[in-house]
């Protein structure tokens, strides 16, 4: 039994060190003191970040993005610190930054609080639904001391949404079915920002409410949709041709489906409808396009 | 067999002590290894210094020395409890998670994502506390099971847990499908096996009760190599079996859920390091637990290295390297040595 004393009694003396030598000790958190000042070196987490600040001038402050930031074409030439999944905090620590802008969601909130515990200057912002993109410029626009023009990126988005939702509101509701992968059949479902972008562009989704946010469905549920139109974002911009042709191979087997019996099928780039960035009004436009083609052909 | 060898205490200490020191030269190599360049005199500028922009200190000091003791911890943790397990089960094909840690884990993680709880306990995220209440409850669940099928049912233990890991696994992927798209890409990477650097209370407590568990196991060490020759045998000898197996069990259990709440679900390093140093080693306990432990630190220190500066300036899951250079080092012990060694037959 003795044995056992000792082993217990050294954790317990071992937890309490522990405890006395770093329990105390608050990490220096620098988090949110100065979020409103001029920051000199920023580093994006996210492509849509990247799209914001470039929109907002922010070019030449920018010390980091990540690999998937690609628009616009100069943002190819920023030093890289890590994926959007998996981020690099040496590379991060490296840039030397003075704001790190970071998504709100919890792999990115994470790594957030690891930058802040070192004691980094983040903002993390929420950007999964429209009106969170407004949010998010506003508050990128207020940490980076842009607020002026992060006021006119906000109103010629909503300018332009306005326009183009004036233009598809006078056309009947066209059922869409929103294909986000073919195997297993997986389409975007009514709680997602893809049913907010599709209703903007006039139209509705083909699947109702679901569970799901992206529900997986059965060629019954394909039939019974109904679907008008079926569009497909293709992965990358390069794939979209070759994706087209497969789509409309695949959709055949549906042949008594509206959408494939005119011939409504269409295959987009997906980066620009993936993305909710300053481009929202060229995805929802795209999407029009092929949901009200008439209506775009002057 | 043919690596017989009576084993001393003075033996054991030495094989102990060269083991310890591969495994410090392993982690200072591998902190000056990553994909920023970090120069000692800049590191050793900023100790004793506030404040100050020393991106080299903060890179060496905060992010990379803890992640590397990080790794260690997991790894002996999962390696010795791999050891036990394969012994009280008596089944190669054992490993930690074979009682339902991996999926009583994930299933608290994925619930502490997806309900988006926000707080902190002692510095520990909700996915962590949850996946180490849940990998301890599944345990639990699955040792109560296995007890209703007889008190030393082997046979009805790991079914029982084949079946909850099952059910679990099944459970996550209902949950990650009603989940949104990027919450369910948060709990993949902590599924994989993923480190990061952690603060130092939480390096220095999760120290204490690995060790500390390691040491606890070291004790029964005896009685496990009694039991792994099978429980009639053992209860010949005067092994207290049901007191053995719940230390045993018990103990292996909770510095599991110690590591996973710290990283995730590694894989591997608890089925493989457990094999590979029996095989060169030997069987008896008293030397393959503390051996194993040491093993399966460097081994994870040298993995998560790699997954460090593999897809510079991204970062890998460590899971995914532990199996990429862990099974070929592994199939090259099993050949060389397997001929060896009478157990495998």
């Amino acid at each position: 039994m003795n044995k056992w004393f000792w082993l217990f009694l050294a954790i317990a003396c071992w937890m309490g060190t522990g405890f006395v030598l770093f329990g105390s000790h608050q990490e220096t958190d620098r988090s949110n003191t100065s979020l409103s000042g001029q920051a000199e070196r920023i580093v994006s987490m996210a492509p849509n970040l990247t799209e914001i600040l470039f929109a907002l001038g922010l070019e030449d402050k920018m010390v980091g993005v990540t690999f998937h930031c690609d628009y616009p074409p100069a943002a190819l030439r920023k030093p890289k610190v890590g994926t959007f999944w998996q981020p690099n905090i040496e590379a991060v620590i490296a840039a030397k930054p003075d704001l790190v802008i970071t998504l709100g969601f919890e792999q990115q909130r994470s790594f957030t609080e690891r930058l802040e515990r070192i004691g980094f200057n983040c903002l993390a912002v929420n950007v999964e639904t429209v009106s969170e993109l407004f949010e998010a410029i506003d508050r990128i626009g207020t940490a980076t001391g842009k607020q002026k023009e992060a006021n006119r990126l906000v109103s010629d988005i909503q300018k332009k949404l306005n326009e183009l939702t004036v233009l598809v509101g006078r056309e009947d509701k066209v059922r869409v079915l929103w294909v986000v992968q073919r195997e297993p059949l997986r389409v975007a479902g009514r709680e997602t920002f893809i049913n907010e972008i599709i209703e903007l562009a006039g139209s509705e989704n083909a699947i109702g409410q679901t569970i799901y946010k992206y529900p997986p469905i059965g060629a019954e549920q394909v039939i019974a949709s109904g679907a008008q139109v079926i569009i497909e974002p293709s992965m990358t911009k390069e794939e979209v041709s070759s994706q087209q042709e497969s789509a409309i191979q695949y959709w055949n087997k549906f042949e008594n489906l509206p959408a494939v019996m005119n011939h409504r099928i269409y295959v987009i780039n997906g980066d620009i409808v993936s993305r909710l960035g300053p481009r929202l009004c060229e995805g929802v436009e795209t999407i029009a396009k092929c949901i009200h083609p008439e209506l775009f052909r002057e | 067999m043919s690596m017989k060898g009576q084993l001393t205490a003075r033996k054991l200490v030495i094989k102990v002590t060269v083991g310890l020191a591969v495994l410090l030269a392993a982690m200072s190599v591998c902190s000056f290894i990553g994909s920023e360049k970090v120069s000692l005199q800049a590191v050793l500028d900023g100790f004793g210094r506030q404040a100050a922009v020393n991106p080299d200190y903060e890179i060496f000091v905060r992010v990379r020395l803890p992640r590397i003791f990080l790794a260690a911890i997991v790894g002996a943790a999962l390696a010795s409890s791999g050891v036990v397990c394969q012994a009280l089960l008596r089944n190669p094909l054992a490993d930690p998670y074979i009682l339902g840690v991996s999926s009583g884990a994930g299933l608290g993680a994925v619930i502490a994502v997806i309900s988006g709880l926000n707080w902190t306990f002692i510095g520990r995220s909700p996915i962590s506390v949850f996946a180490f209440v849940g990998a301890l409850g599944t345990v639990w669940l699955v040792w109560f099971l296995g007890r209703l099928t007889g008190k030393f049912h082997i046979i009805g233990l790991l079914l029982a847990g084949v079946v909850v890991n099952t059910f679990f696994s099944a459970l996550i992927m209902f949950l990650t499908l009603v989940a949104k798209s990027q919450q369910v890409y948060a709990t993949i990477f902590w599924l994989m096996g993923n480190m990061v650097e952690e603060n130092f209370l939480v390096l220095w407590c999760g120290a204490g009760c690995v060790v500390g568990g390691i040491l606890v196991l070291f004790y029964i060490a005896p009685q496990l190599n009694a039991l792994s020759f099978g429980e009639e045998d053992a209860r010949s000898m005067g092994v207290n079996i049901g007191r053995t197996q719940l230390i045993a069990f018990g103990v292996a259990a909770f510095i599991t859920a110690i590591a996973v709440s710290l990283s995730g679900l590694v894989g591997f390093v608890g089925l493989v390091v457990p094999h590979g140093t029996r095989l060169v080693f030997g069987p008896d306990h008293r030397k393959l637990l503390p051996l194993s432990a040491i093993v399966g630190a460097t081994f994870l220190v040298v993995a998560d290295t790699f997954a460090r500066i593999v897809v510079a300036p991204a970062q890998l899951p460590v899971g995914v390297v532990t199996a990429i250079i862990g099974g070929p080092i592994f199939l090259i012990l099993l050949i060389k040595y397997s001929r060896k060694v009478s157990w495998l037959k």
